[in-house]
């Protein structure tokens, strides 16, 4: 099966490959995995506490081609938006984005559940219920 | 005469017209090939679907059906039992590369059953899973516990350093000595998975109607496991050239 470009280009030029300081509070940290295929993939994210931006967002991932251009894009994505408007995010934007084929689809179902594990992570660390748009971390 | 398992409806043979069940080859009555069965993998070699094989018996009988089955057999046949002869080699073919293999046996019964199962599967036989991610239809993520993430996520890091080393052209005794134990540990969870997949098996073949839901949901709790171990231990064997 043959990727596409933009697969392609994620894959040789992944975007924010790295780690962030798991231990700090304003960094939240998803580790998920997909088992149809044994992928595994970390996406953290270092969050403005008074903004809830999300100024930084690295990843690190472990599968295919495809697993590795979700997660790159997921982190390009979610850079620069608040915490709420990240969760917005579906897989469906990532596939129609990279235009993966159906086998491919849980990739992108795997970069989806980084960023939610991730703003999670951070949430439960600050103590930030969900669903608050607008409200203040504490 | 011949016993109809489980089909309601049984088949009549094109040839001589006697009703024999849908899963068989060759017609019972006048040994005439028959179009390929509607019936699953076990069925083409008239099992029961049950998880312990005799493998030996399995590899005999996957001969003897290749033999009957050879397209030199069909050259002077009609069209059709020349086609047949084809079709019914490629799924014998697929059957026994299914059923020989203890992962597949078992990740094939889940789908039979209708489980949720791997993508490996979709390679082979059956639809690609092509309406997942529409929304719904997430998979528990508790089924696979964060504890064996974290594992995976570790081992896969440490080999990453370690190609990267050997790229270089450095040689790290440290870290070949850490990949060694860390395979280990591996290869022992890789063997209690087994383990336990084959104390689900007896379950399964037992028939007990009860006891079979649960296993089905083991057994696919243990593929998942399976997968993520099975990546890493052959990542890291082919790192250490063992």
């Amino acid at each position: 099966m043959a990727y596409s470009d933009k697969v392609v280009d994620h894959y040789n030029h992944p975007r924010n490959v790295g780690t962030l300081d798991k231990n700090a509070a304003e960094v939240g940290t998803g580790l998920v995995g997909a088992p149809e295929c044994g992928d595994v993939m970390r996406l953290q994210i270092r969050v403005n506490p008074e903004t809830q931006v999300i100024e930084e967002a690295k990843f690190k991932t472990f599968g295919c081609g495809s697993a590795i251009a979700s997660s790159s894009l997921a982190t390009e994505w979610i850079r620069g938006r608040t915490v709420d408007d990240a969760l917005a995010i579906r897989n469906t934007d990532i596939v129609k984005e990279l235009s993966l084929p159906p086998v491919k689809i849980h990739c992108s179902v795997l970069a989806e559940d980084a960023i939610r594990a991730a703003i999670g992570d951070w949430r439960k660390k600050n103590g930030v219920a969900d669903a608050a748009p607008g409200s203040a971390a504490k | 005469m011949l016993k109809v398992v489980d089909t309601a409806v049984p088949l009549a043979c094109w040839s001589c017209s006697v009703a024999h069940n849908e899963s068989t080859l060759f017609c019972p009555h006048c040994s005439k090939i028959q179009p390929p069965s509607g019936g699953d993998y076990f069925s083409v070699f008239g099992l029961q679907p049950n998880l312990n094989l005799d493998l030996a018996a399995l590899e005999r009988e996957f001969h003897r059906l290749s033999r009957k089955l050879h397209p030199d057999r069909f050259a002077r046949a009609g069209e059709s039992e020349k086609q047949w002869s084809l079709a019914d080699t490629a799924l014998l073919n697929d059957a026994y590369r299914t059923l020989k293999d203890p992962l597949r046996r078992t990740e094939y019964l889940l789908k039979l059953q209708g489980a949720e199962i791997g993508e490996s599967s979709a390679a082979g036989a059956g639809p690609a899973r092509g309406g997942e991610g529409k929304g719904g239809n997430r998979k528990d993520p508790s089924r696979v516990p964060a504890d064996l993430l974290e594992k995976v996520f570790d081992l896969n890091m440490q080999i990453e350093e370690m190609r990267m080393a050997k790229k270089m052209g450095r040689e790290d005794p440290e870290l070949r000595e850490s990949l060694g134990k860390a395979k280990e540990k591996f290869d022992a969870l890789v063997a209690a998975v087994d383990r336990d997949l084959r104390a689900q098996w007896q379950v399964w073949d037992a028939g007990d109607a009860a006891a079979r839901e649960p296993a089905l949901r083991a057994m696919a709790a243990l593929l998942d496991r399976r997968r993520y171990l099975g990546n890493v231990v052959r990542d890291v064997s082919e790192i250490l050239g063992v």
